[in-house]
């Protein structure tokens, strides 16, 4: 029974990067696109580099850092390093030519997007809008994220997995069939994103008592989900999701650098600029003004190619704070979609039962990569307070009964960006997480249905 | 086949992130917890006083076994010598707590190539008995070879606890070393996966002329004669799931020191290999599963009935709109 001494396993599978790592450590060990490369079953692979595993260890180490696929965390789900066609990155799989093994062919996270880059590998993101859609390479891509990257026998270590709200039970059974029966876990653990997230939140100063009572805002990729969650159980009729996330504002990034005709429109210098320079502004109109009388406060963007030798330069315009404005007046980018972020909050809000509504206003958490932007909570606090109080006084007119006021509060904290994945090492780190995990012996008794329930967290 | 590097990635991430931030200027406070196979885990931290300092530890389950195989105390020395040369890299005499061995580490005078070789600690560990393995056998073969021809087999049996349920064997002889595996497996799909991979590994030797210059290998039910008066492998023949695998290395595996580091990092990566590929076989066992299923319920769909439609046509006749010849009108 050594392996309750191991660390257990948390991983955080999003649509667009995953966070894998072990319990107990403050930020993931790995961060890396949830995409995979596999092997196009007819493509002829002239493979031209030797395998040298046994001097691989020492050969390896020399190369420049930004190249390695290794190294550095992913910010970006779609671009990796210099954009170098670097097949030489990559100790060949060693599998041309041998019949019956394409299923063995494949890389995963960057190393798939170097791959890709050949002729004969073709990449795919088996995670959409949060669910699982391939469930072929979704398992090929946990046993190499576990084999490979933690470099851990799953017999020996228990597993916190995350789920998107409104994950369908079935889904659930697939995921525990593919860890209990292909990788034999010793014990799983499937807790819903938007719990972790406000378990994460207890690191910030702003919150004062640990209570798993609050709305997530969580914004990644693929989707925002407003999720709001009463002492742990989430409130599924009341989520609302939001087709507007970290993807498009990148495209709608891209396209004002279309329009303007400007020296590199590629996918990732938008997605740079955004990470780099967006920020939220108070008010767009002055902003505008702003821009337009000195415009040379907003920023230029170099981009230098590998040598370093050529340089282009991107100038950036208003998308500087346009394009986290999205969020708050969808209209400019999108048509079908028209209702602000923080209208969505509020009705979400509204639409749970009376007696928690103010626990929920009174701790709305961030969580996700997209909800990076500079001040994004300190906007998303007065436009949710704004629309509050109008409803109070509404309210007081009709009623003639004074109100109590409702306290809205926004939580930024260091850890949001992997909020999940924190919160995750932070329950899993606990000596009780082990007691509320199902194990092997709990599956091979009872079958893929114990996966559906999974008895709360109540830590203090 | 899919690749394990013989070091462990994490620890040189981690490292080299520590490295790269140091030559900034801002060294990195690390308190990270990285884990390997068969219940190793190691611990980087900055030391309490300075931050430009990191100690490594590893824990690891091999450890009690390797260290009892020699007499004479040997492990912590053997590892000083493999970290003599590594630049920046020392062996800390305060091992920490809860730990078995700990480095100690100037990032100042780290480079990548002492990185990596810090991700090999779990390696070197485990190198310790095969290197005690190869001093015997250059003693042994200059001894002269009896009349007879048989070997002469070294009288220590070195016995490694990598797994609560599970050693290896290292032996010497005068013409070749002997590294005998136990496997056992827990899961009854494992077990019969298991059994097939194994005489894989005996035939291809057999069937492949390019491989012939592997190790032989030989898979056993009964433990090999090496093993036959060893107390520790008692409850074995109760277990009859229980696999012996001997790989003989010769002369040519271990002939430089290149050699040597090779066979030693394949070998102790044997283990974790053989199951990786058993549950790569298993996902791949899924996918088809999967497609199969997939293409049952194409089948089924297709010999569906629209009957329903067909029952309730002449009800709804002079709501459905056809043209001409009769066929419905999509709206
Ligand atoms: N500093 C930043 N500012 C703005 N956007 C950022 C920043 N850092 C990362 N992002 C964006 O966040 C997104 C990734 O976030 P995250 O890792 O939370 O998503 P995910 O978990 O993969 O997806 P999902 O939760 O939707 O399944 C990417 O689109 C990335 O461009
Ligand atoms: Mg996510």
């Amino acid at each position: 029974m050594s392996y309750l001494n191991n660390p257990a396993i948390v991983m955080d599978n999003g649509t667009g990067l995953t966070k894998l790592g072990y319990a107990g450590n403050d930020s993931p060990s790995w961060i890396f696109p949830t995409s995979i490369a596999t092997s196009q079953a007819s493509g002829a692979k002239t493979s031209s580099n030797q395998s040298n595993t046994a001097s691989g260890a020492a050969s390896s180490g020399g190369s420049g850092q930004i190249n390695n696929p290794y190294f550095g965390n992913s910010t970006s789900a779609t671009s990796f390093g210099n954009n170098l066609s670097s097949n030489n990155l990559l100790l060949s799989n060693n599998l041309a030519g041998k019949r019956g093994t394409e299923d063995l062919d494949f890389y995963i996270g960057n190393e798939a997007l170097i791959a890709s880059q050949g002729p004969s590998y073709s990449l795919s993101y088996p995670i959409r809008h949060g669910q699982i859609e391939n469930w072929d390479h979704m398992e090929r891509f946990w046993e190499n994220s576990i084999f490979k990257y933690l470099r851990a026998e799953p017999e020996d270590h228990f597993f916190l997995l995350t789920e998107p709200p409104l994950n369908p039970p079935e889904n659930r059974e697939q995921v525990a069939e593919i860890f209990f029966e292909s990788f034999n876990c010793a014990g799983l653990y499937i807790a819903v994103q938007a719990v972790l997230a406000l378990a994460a939140s207890w690191t910030s100063s702003q919150v004062t008592d640990r209570s798993l009572t609050g709305t997530v805002i969580d914004s990644g990729d693929g989707v925002t989900h407003v999720i709001p969650v009463a002492e742990g159980y989430v409130i599924g009729s009341a989520i609302k999701n939001i087709p507007i996330a970290g993807r498009d504002i990148t495209l709608f990034i891209q396209s004002l650098l279309r329009e303007r005709g400007e020296a590199d429109t590629s996918l990732r210098t938008a997605e740079r600029i955004k990470q780099e320079y967006c920020y939220v502004c108070p008010d767009i109109v002055k902003e505008f003004n702003k821009f337009d009388r000195q415009p040379e406060k907003f920023a230029q963007f170099i981009i230098e190619n590998q040598d370093k030798t050529k340089q282009k330069v991107v100038d950036i315009g208003y998308e500087r704070f346009l394009a986290p404005e999205i969020f708050f007046n969808p209209e400019i980018a999108s048509s079908d979609f028209l209702t602000p972020l923080p209208t969505v909050v509020d009705h979400t809000i509204q639409a749970c039962p009376i007696d928690v509504r103010k626990g929920l206003y009174n701790n709305i958490v961030l969580s996700g990569g997209s909800t990076m932007f500079k001040d994004f909570s300190r906007r998303l606090q007065r436009d949710i307070k704004s629309i509050v109080n109008s409803r109070i006084i509404q309210n007081e007119a009709v009623t003639g009964v004074k109100s109590t006021g409702v306290d809205v509060q926004v939580i930024s904290h260091r850890k949001q960006r992997n909020a999940v994945w924190f919160g995750g090492s932070l329950l899993a780190q606990t000596a009780e997480f082990k007691s509320y995990c199902h194990t092997k012996k709990d599956y091979e008794e009872y079958g893929p249905e114990i996966v559906r329930n999974f008895s709360l967290f109540n830590m203090v | 086949m899919l690749h394990l590097r013989s070091h462990n990635l994490l620890i040189q991430k981690t490292l080299s992130e520590a490295y790269e931030a140091n030559e900034k200027g801002a060294p990195l406070t690390l308190d990270r917890i990285v884990s390997d196979f068969d219940y190793t885990t190691f611990h980087i931290t900055n030391t309490p006083d300075n931050k430009v300092i990191l100690w490594v530890s590893i824990r690891t389950k091999a450890w009690q076994s390797v260290l009892q195989c020699d007499p004479n105390n040997g492990l912590v020395s053997f590892l000083q010598s493999k970290y003599a040369n590594a630049a920046g890299v020392s062996v800390s005499n305060n091992t920490e707590p809860g730990y078995d061995f700990t480095l100690q580490i100037d990032l100042n005078a780290l480079n990548q190539d002492s990185i990596v070789q810090v991700s090999l600690l779990k390696t070197m560990v485990l190198s310790f008995p095969f290197h005690l393995a190869f001093q015997e056998f250059a003693q042994l073969c200059t001894l002269p070879i009896p009349e007879d021809g048989s070997s002469i087999d070294s009288k220590t049996l070195y016995a490694i606890q990598h797994r609560d349920d599970e050693q290896f064997f290292i032996k010497a002889s005068n013409d070749r070393i002997t590294v005998i595996f136990e496997t056992v497996f827990q899961d009854e799909t494992d077990k019969v996966l298991g059994k097939v991979f194994l005489q894989e590994f005996v035939d291809a030797r057999k069937r492949n002329r390019s491989i012939q210059s592997a190790p032989q290998v030989l898979v056993s039910h009964e433990p090999p004669l090496e093993l036959q008066n060893q107390k520790t492998t008692r409850n074995v023949q109760a277990d009859s799931s229980r696999r012996f695998i001997t790989f003989v290395l010769f002369p040519r595996h271990f002939q430089t020191e290149e050699l040597q580091f090779s066979s030693v990092s394949q070998l102790t990566l044997f283990r974790n290999y053989f199951h990786y590929h058993i549950k790569c076989s298993k996902a791949y066992m899924h996918s088809r599963m999967r497609f199969r299923v997939d293409t049952f319920v194409k089948v089924l769909n297709r010999a569906k009935v629209d009957d329903e439609e067909e029952d309730n046509e002449s009800e709804t006749q002079q709501h459905t709109r056809r043209t001409i010849t009769g066929r419905k009108m999509v709206y």
